[in-house]
């Protein structure tokens, strides 16, 4: 048995699986402040007669990350870089940061030593929490451990962040502003770790518990009070996830989440949403944490409706109210939907007077809803193309891949949410795709937290001219077992690195894949030196089962 | 303005080499890669990268006359390449961004308008391409080409040696020490381009102390003097000081200096070698200058390891600027003096190597110096080697302005060529009706 519950900013949502069937559902409004508040009531409505000591894993889809930041519910932090030649970063960060000398190059070479007496001094009294990022610190983490080892000597820190350990991509910028929000909402999201811990012992649950992350994967809560800013914007990996588990896209689809006043719309290929091509940002600074490539736009079952002086139907962006159906003072989508007979809510009578205040004259309720519908899937479809260009207009750098362009053609629609089955169809149409609407939409993101899988990435950069490779996010630094290294075995030794790694956070290392590899020979004074092999590899996103193929799947 | 103030096409072709230990190889760009992306410059609101486009075969026929055909010589990297630099000045005459800088690869600085094979490791010259493209989707006319390569841009040189309105000027490391052995001031342009073409040869050991004052004493008045509605750079960064390829002493810091002065709407990169020690820091140095940003903390990590400006190469160069200035002054009366002096037509003999491919070009222009019009051009070639064995070929170029008589006669002259049958291939290059025509 699984359980999941996805905190939503209106309620928050329970779900307990069994081989992919839902067992039971419950829902309690979210208690924004006291968000530990909700889950347990949920959890305790939920596992009303049931044996809690069966369930296998609790998942959370929380917003308590979200709203530490929103709330500036944060930790002072003192942010201390390594810099190196480059860019001037001061006004771009979200704090005012310490600046050390001392850098590696982008071999991973030291340029020059760190000025660890000088992070000591500028070691300021607020609170103890700190974030230290160094220029090419996943080439060689060296410079940041030592920074790090000096603070932890003399300053007996609450917390230290190191960028290498919170990515292992290039972007130093990126790395930055996730080491400092990651420090910044530690404390917070510790506490409330430990809350939920206490609260499951209480109640004699022992399953672990998983934190879902912004790429759509969990990780275990104990991992998670280390690297709590992968547990921001988990909302929509929620919903994807969801889409994941109760509609199985195959080959190429799109998904839309047809929420209250947005659509959410995600890219599928190969039964997987495409990704973000850079991280997330967050209060405007870009960050290093990954994400789902995801476009919202103004258009949703509250959106409200109206004519304009031009004739033209206007909807949305925003939500002036609820439906008129529901008492509602203003049309909205959904009336449209009513009169259209694809939504069935409230009262048909109120929705049909809600049609005639944007009619055209001579027009009846039904044509005046079918216009709206049809103007929303124009909207949703031009959000779609959009989004489908901008994935094939993004910068490749071989020249195979600017030969081939290869765009997203969907042949599915997916919706989900509240209004989707009143536009998924219309937009499904008109790009001339199959729609599919999964039973159990409603709770499709506790759904998705309940089955999705952990994931773990890690980076192994080999360079067989210096004989040594690192895997940043475990901070390791070490000698190649062997030279003249062929990509197979630095692959096979990157494949080691995630199973320990998984081992040690106790995760089950199933189905590594290779997100992304390279490999350049260097050659100087016209021979060959030796190679620099970068090798990815994740447990990808996913989920334990689906909702048709249940049995067996776990 | 909606997109910023750089636009950038980073195109590193990871899957391109001229050989695999070739200096033009697939790592050449790894480490400027890394040190863009370990920066963020591509995160930055004021820089927008761009995917490269594709050129087309037209835009590569429209400058070159390549023998047998352009496409047989090229590979779909020279495509891109061109198709990048095309990419990046459309960003800027679309006004979505203030410049844009081509950080792309091949190279084209040293391909001529008849391309038989590989020279200086470039096959289509990429800035050509853009600029004809350019004249042509754009209207636009008169153009500044200024090469900062250590190397003399001699395929650049030759494609507009004929044309009046695009000045172009190179400084590079003194051609009796370097390839391509060319490059010298008394290379001024035909008599109807006379000193539309100018060359900036300086000693090795050059600094940014002789830069800046080439620049800030010559090229930069030059520039506002000539007017043109459109400044390319081709942005070559093998000056640097530890360029395997030349001896120059320009630093990161140089380079920035020189993109911040010169406010090239256009940047294309050119050569550079230093793939460690230079390229990652002159790359970011560039960008951040041409972005309008703060570049004085980019500084390389051996910085100690650059020379200093020797007192006679100071001299040296302060009286080749002043030699210039004098040039420059009277190139009115210079140009006249010349077209008397040349009469109807002008002629040009040279032998022309290509490293890369082995081959010994030899090549005869003749200028119509037309009262009326630009006059047009025939080329007659023949070129052996290795692989090659031999090949010959004639051509005429129509040019944009060419008078109706000088239009028939640049026909005339090749349609007697191929009936002559003394050359294996005859061509009309017309840039009136944008075509390259193989009788
Ligand atoms: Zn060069
Ligand atoms: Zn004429």
């Amino acid at each position: 048995m699984l359980l999941g519950i996805d905190v939503g900013g209106t309620f928050t949502d329970a779900v307990v699986l069994k081989n992919g069937s839902i067992l039971a559902q419950a829902k309690h409004p979210t208690t924004h402040g006291k968000l530990l508040d909700g889950v347990l009531a949920v959890m305790d409505t939920i596992l009303r007669g049931m044996d809690a000591t069966r369930l296998e894993r609790v998942a959370l889809s929380t917003t308590i990350v979200t709203n530490a930041l929103v709330e500036g519910k944060t930790d002072r932090v003192n942010l201390m870089l390594m810099t190196g030649p480059g860019m001037d970063y001061r006004g771009l960060l979200p704090a005012e940061p310490v600046l050390l000398s001392g850098y590696i190059d982008h071999r991973g070479r030291e340029a020059a030593p760190p000025d660890t007496k000088a992070a000591v001094a500028a070691a300021r009294d607020i609170g103890g929490i700190y974030a230290i990022a160094g220029k090419f610190s996943v080439r060689n983490p060296a410079h940041e451990q030592q920074v790090a080892a000096s603070i932890r000597k003399t300053a007996s820190p609450l917390h230290v962040s190191l960028s290498s350990e919170i990515s292992g991509s290039l972007n130093f910028w990126r790395r930055t502003n996730s080491s400092y929000y990651n420090a910044a909402v530690w404390r917070r999201f510790g506490e409330f770790a430990g809350a939920v811990e206490e609260a499951l012992k209480r109640r004699g649950i022992h399953a672990p518990v998983h934190i879902l992350k912004a790429d759509g994967g969990t990780m275990p809560l104990p991992a998670a009070r280390q690297l709590p800013v992968e547990a921001i914007f988990t909302g929509p990996a929620a919903s994807v996830l969801g889409i994941m588990a109760l509609a199985e896209p195959d080959g190429e689809a799109v998904s839309l989440d047809v929420g209250g006043t947005t659509t959410d719309i995600a890219l599928w290929r190969n039964g997987l949403p495409l990704f973000a091509q850079r991280g997330a940002r967050i209060a405007g600074y870009p960050t290093s944490v990954q994400a789902f490539r995801l476009k919202s736009i103004g258009i949703g079952g509250d959106s409200f409706v109206a004519r304009e002086a031009d004739g033209a139907i206007r909807i949305g962006p925003e939500r002036k109210g609820p439906a008129m159906a529901v008492g509602g003072d203003q049309p909205t989508l959904s009336d449209a939907m009513i009169v259209a007979g694809t939504a069935a809510f409230g009262d048909a009578r109120l929705a049909a007077e809600a049609m005639r205040q944007v009619a055209r004259p001579g027009e009846t309720e039904a044509e005046t809803a079918w216009s709206i519908l049809t103007q929303a899937a124009v909207e949703v479809c031009r959000a779609i193309r959009e989004m489908i260009s901008e994935q094939a207009s993004e910068p490749v750098y071989k020249v195979e891949d600017v030969i081939k362009q290869n765009p997203v053609k969907p042949d599915w629609v997916i919706g989900i949410g509240g209004a989707a089955p009143g536009l998924a169809p219309l937009v499904a149409e008109k790009l001339g795709c199959r729609c599919r609407i999964p039973e159990n939409a409603a709770v499709a993101n506790a759904v998705g937290a309940a089955v999705a899988k952990p994931t773990i990435e890690i980076t192994l950069r080999a360079d067989t001219s210096q004989g040594s490779y690192t895997v940043a996010e475990l901070g390791l630094a070490e000698k190649l077992p062997a030279r003249n290294m062929r990509r197979e075995e630095v692959r096979e030794l990157a494949a080691r690195c995630l199973r320990e790694r998984a081992a040690q956070i106790g995760v089950e290392a199933k189905d590594i894949a290779v997100v992304y590899e390279e490999e350049f020979n260097l050659i100087r004074g016209f021979s060959t030196t030796g190679k620099i092999i970068t090798c990815r590899l994740q447990l990808k996103p996913g989920v334990l089962y689906t909702q048709s193929h249940g049995e067996g799947c776990i | 303005m909606t997109g910023g103030k750089l636009g950038l096409v980073f195109f590193p072709a990871f899957d391109w080499a001229i050989t695999p230990t070739h200096p033009e190889r697939e790592e050449r760009l790894l480490y400027t890669r890394d040190q863009i992306e370990e920066e963020g410059l591509l995160d930055l609101p004021g820089i927008r990268e761009y995917k490269p486009r594709l050129a087309d075969r037209i835009d590569a026929d429209r400058v070159h006359i390549g023998v047998p055909d352009i496409l047989s010589l090229i590979t779909d990297a020279h495509l891109v390449s061109a198709g990048g630099a095309i990419t990046a000045a459309e960003a800027v005459l679309k006004r979505e961004v203030e410049r844009s800088f081509a950080l792309v690869r091949p190279p084209g600085h040293h391909a001529m308008r008849v391309v038989h094979g590989t020279r200086g490791f470039c096959t289509i010259n990429i800035e050509a391409v853009m600029i004809e493209y350019l004249r042509r989707h754009y209207g636009i006319r008169r153009v500044a080409v200024v090469d900062t390569d250590v190397h003399h841009g001699d395929g650049t040189q030759d494609i507009f040696y004929h044309d009046p309105d695009t000045l172009f000027i190179s400084f590079h490391q003194d051609g009796r020490t370097l390839y391509p052995g060319s490059g010298f001031p008394e290379e001024l342009g035909s008599p109807g381009a006379l000193v539309s073409t100018v060359n900036l040869p300086l000693p090795p050991g050059t600094t940014d102390q002789g830069l800046s004052s080439v620049l800030d004493n010559f090229i930069l008045p030059v520039l506002d003097d000539f007017q043109p509605e459109i400044i390319i750079n081709s942005a070559g960064q093998d000056n640097h000081y530890s360029d395997p390829l030349a001896n120059m002493a320009i630093t990161a810091q140089g380079y920035a200096r020189l993109a911040e002065k010169l406010q090239a709407d256009i940047a294309v990169l050119e050569g550079g070698y230093s793939i460690e020690a230079a390229l990652p820091y002159v790359n970011v140095g560039i960008i951040l200058a041409m972005a309008g940003l703060d570049y004085s903390r980019v500084v390389e990590p051996d910085i100690a390891k650059c020379p200093r400006q020797p007192a006679a190469t100071t001299g040296y160069i302060d009286n080749l600027i002043k030699e210039w200035r004098q040039i420059w002054a009277n190139r009115e009366k210079l140009k006249r003096e010349a077209i008397a002096k040349a009469g109807d037509f002008w002629q040009r003999r040279r032998q022309i190597y290509y490293d890369d491919s082995g081959i010994s070009e030899r090549q005869q222009e003749t200028v119509r110096l037309c009262p009326k019009c630009q006059g047009y051009l025939t080329v007659d070639t023949e070129a052996e080697g290795y692989s090659l064995g031999y090949q010959s070929a004639f051509a005429t170029v129509v040019n944009r302005d060419s008078c109706s008589a000088c239009r028939s006669a640049a026909y005339d002259a090749a349609h007697q060529a191929k009936k002559q049958g003394r050359r294996q291939h005859c061509y009309v290059q017309d840039k009136q009706q944008d075509i390259l025509i193989k009788l």
